[in-house]
């Protein structure tokens, strides 16, 4: 499904100003990433996306969905968010009815739930852990389970709110191998991060916001070559780029394979 | 959502600055005086001529009027009619609805009441909205209040809207996995299951949480504890302390005089 967004404008009831004027296309089976300081409405503007925030002015469209006219139960079939904090996401006793909540919500039979479920734990490896509860687990656990109860509903887009923040190189890769496996089920992944290596080596597309408006948008390569104005928003391009560029390769390289291939050119 | 469920309206005014138990002594000392006086008219004196004009000094005349006319006026003023159509006093009768009379007496008993009652809850609602009810109890702590009963007032405090924006995110967490929580009467009714229990049960882990991190900063400790914030109490404080008593005392030593 198409996400359109059209001129978005977000102020919130305490008075601040955290969307102004946001506009922006994200195609079907698109991988966006996301990026920008603390405080420059990343998670504001995901919010909108299944209609937790209604925009002050502007729109938000869904496929041909109008998020202010339909209910975010209603979008939840199509949109799935993995809050940023999974102790705001979580609220059942045991991780299988955590993870079974949104496709029994969604109408699947018994059968695809169970389905349904047992994917998304086999995806994030807790296949084994069912019956604990999610507070039981470390921070860092939890947070795969909140990925796990989104994966679990098979909407067609997926937006993960800062996935990789505490967590070790294992659980990066286990995250990025998830986006990986989403990719290839054609579905849009949205994802926000501070992980500028976790951003260089998955996402296509990256888009930094800097004080409520998009400050560079487009391509991995060309966006993380503008070192002096993702600097405004607090960005630092991942190191191979930047040492890339003082060796004066022609190319923006985001990883070690491109790093190498045009070193050897 | 409001950080905590209180009046109190920061401002930098004279009677912000006054020692927060001053001010509960003011509020105290009025409402015995509007109460305790022998003449009629001291009630409705102490709301024009010392709560109107503190709620000025304090900068917060608009939240006291919006008070004043939202809250306390219909309350007093529901108790007025009551009283004047039900209280069985006088002989002087002005009118009477069906077997309602209506008496000079009880008109005026009536209003001295509504009055008397006006001066209390508005000489609190200066108090509310000038004082943070944490820097109430930690002065009062710091003059022997034992800190077990701070607490429980404090936390009872907070615990309302704390509980609400805890409630608010669940929702929230529930609405965007496909919870119909907005439709019909029923589903919306159907929805409060799934978030009682998740509510419930995690207030009462914050709550050994919180006793935690408030044992982990020495709270049940027998020494004398410092405060970070310093509540001044200065000679002014304290002479107006002794001026309210002084007027109380006098006010109770004329009742008794004079009857
Ligand atoms: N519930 C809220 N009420 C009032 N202001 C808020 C609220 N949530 C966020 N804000 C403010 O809106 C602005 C944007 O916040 P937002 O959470 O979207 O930033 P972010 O880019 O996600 O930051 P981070 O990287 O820290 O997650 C900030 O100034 C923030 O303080
Ligand atoms: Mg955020």
């Amino acid at each position: 499904m198409k996400i359109e967004i059209k001129d978005l404008h977000y102020t919130y009831p305490a008075g601040v100003e955290a969307l102004r004027g946001v506009s922006l296309t994200i195609d079907s089976g698109e991988q966006v990433a996301m990026v920008g300081q603390n405080g420059s409405g990343k998670t504001t503007l995901v919010k909108h996306l299944n209609g937790l925030l209604q925009p002050t002015s502007g729109s938000v469209l869904i496929g041909d969905l109008d998020t202010k006219k339909v209910p975010v139960a209603k979008l939840a079939v199509h949109v799935g968010y993995v809050f940023q904090n999974p102790d705001e996401q979580l609220f059942c006793r045991t991780i299988h009815e955590e993870v079974a909540f949104g496709p029994r919500n969604l109408g699947f039979d018994a059968s695809k739930i169970e389905s349904l479920v047992a994917d998304a734990l086999n995806l994030v490896e807790l296949s084994s852990r069912k019956e604990t509860n999610p507070y039981d687990l470390s921070p860092t656990w939890r947070k795969m389970v909140a990925l796990a109860s989104i994966i679990s509903m098979d909407t067609s887009i997926v937006i993960l709110d800062e996935p990789t923040t505490g967590q070790d190189a294992v659980n990066v890769a286990r995250i990025a191998h998830v986006v990986a496996e989403l990719r290839k089920r054609g579905k849009t992944v949205i994802t926000i991060t501070h992980d500028i290596d976790f951003c260089a080596e998955n996402f296509e597309r990256v888009i930094a916001l800097s004080q409520g408006k998009i400050l560079l948008d487009g391509p991995a390569g060309s966006v993380l070559g503008q070192g002096e104005i993702l600097a405004q928003t607090y960005v630092d391009p991942p190191q191979l780029t930047r040492l890339g560029k003082r060796l004066g390769l022609k190319k923006t390289v985001r990883n070690q394979e491109e790093f190498l291939s045009a070193l050897k050119s | 959502m409001r950080e905590r469920l209180s009046f109190y309206v920061k401002r930098e005014s004279f009677l912000h600055n006054l020692n927060p138990l001053t001010k509960l002594v003011l509020a105290l000392g009025l409402t015995l005086i509007g109460f305790l006086s022998p003449w009629y008219w001291t009630p409705l004196a102490i709301i024009f001529f010392i709560i109107a004009p503190l709620s000025f000094v304090g900068k917060v005349q608009r939240d006291f009027l919006n008070a004043a006319f939202r809250l306390i006026l219909p309350a007093t003023g529901f108790l007025f009619i009551m009283q004047a159509l039900f209280q069985p006093v006088g002989k002087t009768e002005l009118f009477s609805i069906w077997f309602l009379h209506v008496t000079r007496e009880s008109l005026a008993y009536a209003f001295e009441n509504a009055t008397r009652i006006f001066a209390m809850v508005s000489s609190f609602t200066i108090f509310l909205l000038t004082t943070h009810p944490s820097e109430l109890m930690s002065d009062l702590t710091h003059r022997g209040l034992p800190s077990q009963f701070a607490y429980v007032i404090i936390s009872t405090i907070q615990i309302i809207p704390q509980m609400q924006a805890k409630a608010q995110t669940i929702i929230a967490a529930q609405r965007s996995r496909g919870l119909d929580t907005e439709s019909s009467l029923f589903k919306r009714a159907g929805a409060l299951v799934p978030l009682v229990s998740p509510l419930v049960f995690g207030s009462l882990v914050e709550v050994e949480e919180r006793a935690i991190a408030i044992e982990a900063r020495g709270f049940t400790s027998r020494h004398t504890k410092t405060s970070l914030r310093e509540i001044p109490d200065s000679s002014f404080d304290k002479a107006l302390r002794w001026i309210l008593l002084l007027l109380v005392v006098a006010i109770i030593a004329v009742k008794i005089w004079l009857s």
